[in-house]
């Protein structure tokens, strides 16, 4: 059922593209549709994966990775997430637990997760996603390697951290039975410079004032594209959204017309349908125009220390580390974006989310920018109240209304 | 010329009439039952009688609440804690921090000198708090939610209501009447729990809320039980209008009439 869901998907977005219809986010969709195909191709060689897993180098081993919480997001996005919620109910899941995992184990429980060859836990950002890891590797037999991400750069901590990914190498090598090739690795990571240096361009002009972004274009985007490093893929989608950027910063077009108020979105997006983006454009000429996981928070890897490069990407992810570095990116972001306000979704059950949020918000009214907490569950769509929502959302704009802007 | 604010909310369904003054001509609270668009007929056509006004002399109409979005003929739809906090500047001038418990939500509100919203928080996850918490008790009790105001008079504070959840809650105070507890002290219990929760939120929006002139608007507002915890709670005096049911929809009105004097089409 999902390998021909994601099979349609492709093909159609593949339609539209090659009849002139093409845009970022159509190739960007059909990359995690042919991403999807793979999984669930049913031809083995999958591993399911932590968040900051090395995926350049898992695909210039060959091997199919993605992180266990696409499955939650792919999930909700489809509207049928509910029903794989409930079935962790049976296995001890708490009703308050991270539906992004809840939402995986079910699925799993279902038949709904492709059995990998083996699974890359990682301890960063969230010991939740850990869990899934273990479980599934419990569900299906299958060996897990553990990659320790320590919390910051300091003393020998990406040494640490790279010798990990050799032995990671080694580890999956065993399973494939293929060696890590050297200039295979040198051709990811060539790729991931090169992804990296047009997604930085991309956000640079998304800084613009007006910004060519509108909420939709980038929902999602940092985080998924780490699926893609290392590969054609990664450098294509992100000179689509580089180039169509920078023809709307040339034309004076904005991502919303008569751009009002621009915003920062905290952590993940909301995945399943929820009339926001409508809201925030129609109503109010808002937008998303950076997202906290849409930043290039690593330096470009060097090809000859390619495990101590892809060590200091994963350790740099804005989760890690102290809440007062999270937060003085935020601040950052804001600043550079000329943010009017932040909207924080609190994902139910996440430390991400909800144990930072007091400190966030005191953060951003230090420099003038308000921050809206919604208590959503940004999987569970049945714990969606849409009149609710609806009224904080529209409250904060019209709050937003009367107050200066922070950069006037 | 006149301008007309209605807040629908889940409970009741509001409406104020003022003139070109802002002088209060008329209002009206009817239950938004099931059927709320028969309800904003209703207290439409009730505060329009009441005021002897036809309705083409309404000017322009406002909506607020819940379902903002389901008056016809509006001028424009503006959330509650907008048209609250624009009300409470109207008949409580000076109010910087607003607690507004409607039926469903709470909100904490602090304001600007000139009624604008600064920052604001609402109840997050579950409605324990609101209006239909205290409707909730009010059933367990068996008591009428308008009588229960003064039913807390003489307790000694020793009993508390724990549970967070509302239906947790109404079990909490069956146990507590079958225990032998005296109706008095359930009833504090029940007005302290409201008001520790409201406090929280105002905490998070005002740490240092206790120079700031409070008011308190919305049903809630009525018991003067729930009033006199939320005074303790947060430690300060807090003005309560005459109608304190009426005010998003006084505030409503009050936005209409200024968006009509700033040029706003009127409908």
């Amino acid at each position: 059922m999902m390998h021909e869901f994601f099979s349609n998907l492709e093909s159609g977005l593949s339609k539209a593209i090659d009849a002139g219809e093409a845009s970022p986010r159509k190739i960007y969709a059909r990359e995690l549709a042919r991403l999807g195909t793979r999984l669930y191709g049913g031809n083995g060689g999958v591993a399911w994966c932590g968040i900051t897993a090395p995926f350049d180098l898992l695909n210039a081993m060959g091997v199919t990775s993605c992180f266990v919480e696409f499955v939650g997001a792919m999930l909700a996005s489809t509207g049928v997430v509910g029903s794989f919620i409930e079935e962790t109910d049976h296995m001890g899941y708490s009703s308050d637990a991270c539906s992004y995992h809840r939402a995986v184990m079910g699925a799993s429980r279902k038949g709904m997760v492709p059995e990998p060859a083996f699974l890359v836990g990682t301890t960063n950002p969230c010991s939740g996603g850990l869990a899934v890891i273990e479980n599934l590797a419990r569900r299906f037999g299958k060996r897990q390697y553990v990659l320790h991400i320590p919390q910051d750069q300091s003393g020998g901590n990406v040494r640490f951290l790279a010798e990990q990914l050799r032995d990671l190498s080694a580890f999956v090598a065993a399973h494939t039975g293929a060696p890590l090739d050297p200039d295979a690795l040198r051709r990811a990571v060539s790729n991931t410079n090169e992804a990296r240096a047009l997604m930085a361009e991309a956000y640079e002009f998304a800084k613009a004032v007006p910004s060519p972004v509108a909420t939709k274009d980038l929902a999602n985007y940092g985080i998924v594209m780490a699926l893609f490093l290392g590969t054609d893929a990664a450098v294509d989608i992100a000179r689509a959204f580089r180039d169509e950027f920078a023809k709307r910063v040339a034309d004076t077009k904005s991502g919303v017309p008569n751009e009002k108020v621009r915003l920062l979105w905290i952590q993940n997006r909301i995945q399943f349908k929820n009339g926001i983006d409508d809201i925030l454009a129609r109503e109010y000429g808002a937008s998303v125009v950076i997202d906290e996981l849409n930043d290039i928070t690593w330096d470009a890897i060097d090809p000859d220390e390619p495990f101590e490069g892809i060590a200091r990407r994963s350790i740099s992810i804005p989760f890690n580390g102290s809440i007062a570095n999270r937060v003085a990116h935020l601040k950052k972001l804001a600043r550079e974006y000329r943010v009017h306000g932040a909207v924080n979704p609190c994902n139910w059950g996440c430390r991400q989310g909800t144990g930072a949020r007091g400190l966030i918000e005191e953060g951003l009214k230090e420099i003038g920018v308000p921050v809206l907490n919604l208590e959503v569950d940004c999987i569970d769509s049945r714990k969606f109240t849409e009149g609710q929502f609806r009224t904080r959302i529209e409250a904060f704009m019209e709050m937003l209304a009367g107050r200066p802007s922070p950069w006037s | 010329m006149y301008f007309l604010g209605i807040d629908i909310g889940s409970l009741s369904c509001d409406a104020v009439l003022i003139d070109d003054d802002e002088n209060v001509i008329a209002s009206s609270v009817v239950p938004t039952g099931a059927r709320n668009r028969e309800s904003i007929a209703r207290v439409s056509a009730e505060v329009l009688r009441d005021a002897g006004v036809d309705r083409g002399a309404v000017r322009a109409t406002v909506s607020t609440g819940y379902g903002r979005d389901r008056v016809d003929d509006r001028l424009a739809s503006v959330t509650e804690i907008t048209c609250h906090a624009r009300g409470i500047a109207k008949l409580v001038p000076g109010t910087r921090l607003l607690v507004d418990i409607g039926g469903q939500d709470s909100k904490a509100i602090l304001m600007a000198r000139d009624g604008r919203v600064v920052d604001f928080a609402m109840n997050d996850k579950c409605a324990a708090g609101t209006g239909r918490f205290l409707e909730a008790m009010a059933r367990a009790l068996q008591v009428d939610i308008d009588e229960m105001g003064p039913l807390a008079a003489g307790a000694e504070g020793r009993q508390t209501i724990s549970s967070m959840c509302t239906v947790f809650a109404e079990s909490e105070v069956v146990s507590l009447i079958a225990d032998g507890t005296p109706v008095n002290e359930i009833v504090h219990g029940i007005n302290r729990s409201i008001a520790a929760r409201v406090a929280g939120m105002v905490k998070r929006i005002a740490p240092d809320h206790g120079a700031l002139p409070a008011a308190m608007s919305g049903g809630v507002a009525r018991n003067c039980g729930v009033v006199a915890a939320l005074r303790g709670a947060l430690g300060c005096e807090v003005a309560v209008p005459a109608l304190p049911d009426t005010v998003g929809a006084l505030g409503a009105a009050l936005i209409a009439r200024e968006r009509c004097a700033a040029g706003a089409a009127a409908v």
